[in-house]
């Protein structure tokens, strides 16, 4: 039997094993072939068998629900805050900076103001 | 009543995160009965779960969707924090073969039913050895129920490769099995004959 249809046979056994008949390939297999793979049948069964799902109790889920709703609920504001902390960090800046070159501008004008009466003065003729 | 899809729900979770909360009541069971298998152990699946879920909330705002399902995110987030979880606390127990013979040879007593909760015991010790990808199968398939094309989906496989992976899966699992009661075999014969 080649490795192909072993890895076919027993996926659909194990298919068959999960109750999944919707999903079951239309895959007979003979005696001879389930003579060959017994043992890996049998291990597959016995997985089935000794994996049954457990469940977490009710406790636990409730518990940790409501703390993660509370952490969402906190990051929320977190990322709330920081956004109008940039908002307002960055408005702070805008009006630092206009202020700035407000005042900037005006020192220009009156440097260039002194600038040019002294120019004048240096070369008004005298007498 | 309808209910509303994952994708949906995740588009809700990045702005509104207590949408997050339908998420977790999803698949809170699905991801204790995988890190129970991988772990062997309630409290630490019931502490683990809790980190998998945090981790997933805190990182929901920068999950793109890419058409697979919104569980193998998860799983991945598990299958992360369970391996983390073995390698900071060291506590994941090595056990060999050889110890697992005189772990099973010693819990044998009387013929009782305690003997086969004993053998399935040895299974899923045996079945905590194998690679995690392995594990997450068996898990997968057998504790889910999820059939080869879910499995593929979310292992980021195709269902060819599935296939294969469970066929040598098995293959080795029969292998170490057989070792362990030849083992066994072996020691019951020793301490027989002595």
């Amino acid at each position: 039997m080649d490795k192909r249809r072993v890895d076919e046979v027993l996926a659909a056994h194990a298919e068959k094993l999960i109750d999944q008949p919707e999903a079951i390939q239309q895959i007979d297999i003979t005696d001879e072939e389930r003579g060959r793979l017994a043992q890996l049948l049998q291990l597959a069964e016995w997985l089935q068998h000794s994996m049954q799902p457990v469940q977490p109790s009710a406790d636990f889920v409730r518990s940790l629900g409501q703390e993660l709703v509370d952490q969402a609920k906190r990051q929320m504001m977190l990322t709330q805050r920081l956004r109008r902390a940039v908002v307002i960090g960055a408005a702070a800046l805008g009006s630092l900076l206009s202020i700035a070159s407000v005042v900037g501008a005006i020192v220009f004008v009156v440097v260039r103001l002194r600038a040019r009466a002294q120019a004048r003065a240096i070369h008004a003729p005298t007498g | 009543m309808h209910e509303e899809n994952d994708s949906a729900l995740i588009a809700r979770a990045k702005k509104d995160r207590e949408a997050f909360g339908l998420l977790y009541e999803r698949y809170v069971g699905r991801i204790y009965n995988y890190i129970y298998y991988r772990t062997g152990d309630h409290q630490d699946a019931e502490d683990l779960t809790a980190r998998t879920f945090y981790r997933a909330l805190k990182h929901i705002s920068g999950y793109v969707d890419r058409g697979a399902p919104f569980s193998a995110y998860l799983y991945r987030i598990a299958h992360n924090v369970v391996a983390n979880w073995h390698r900071d606390t060291s506590r994941r127990q090595i056990i060999s073969l050889d110890e697992l013979v005189v772990g099973t040879l010693k819990r044998e007593g009387p013929a009782s039913l305690a003997e086969a909760r004993e053998e399935q015991d040895l299974l899923l010790q045996v079945v905590r050895r194998l690679p995690p990808e392995r594990q997450e199968l068996l898990i997968l398939k057998f504790v889910e129920h999820m059939r080869n094309a879910e499995i593929a989906a979310v292992m980021g496989r195709t269902e060819g490769a599935i296939k294969s992976l469970y066929h040598r899966t098995l293959v080795v699992l029969r292998e170490e099995l057989t070792h362990v009661q030849n083992g066994r075999e072996e020691m019951t014969g020793r301490t027989g004959n002595g």
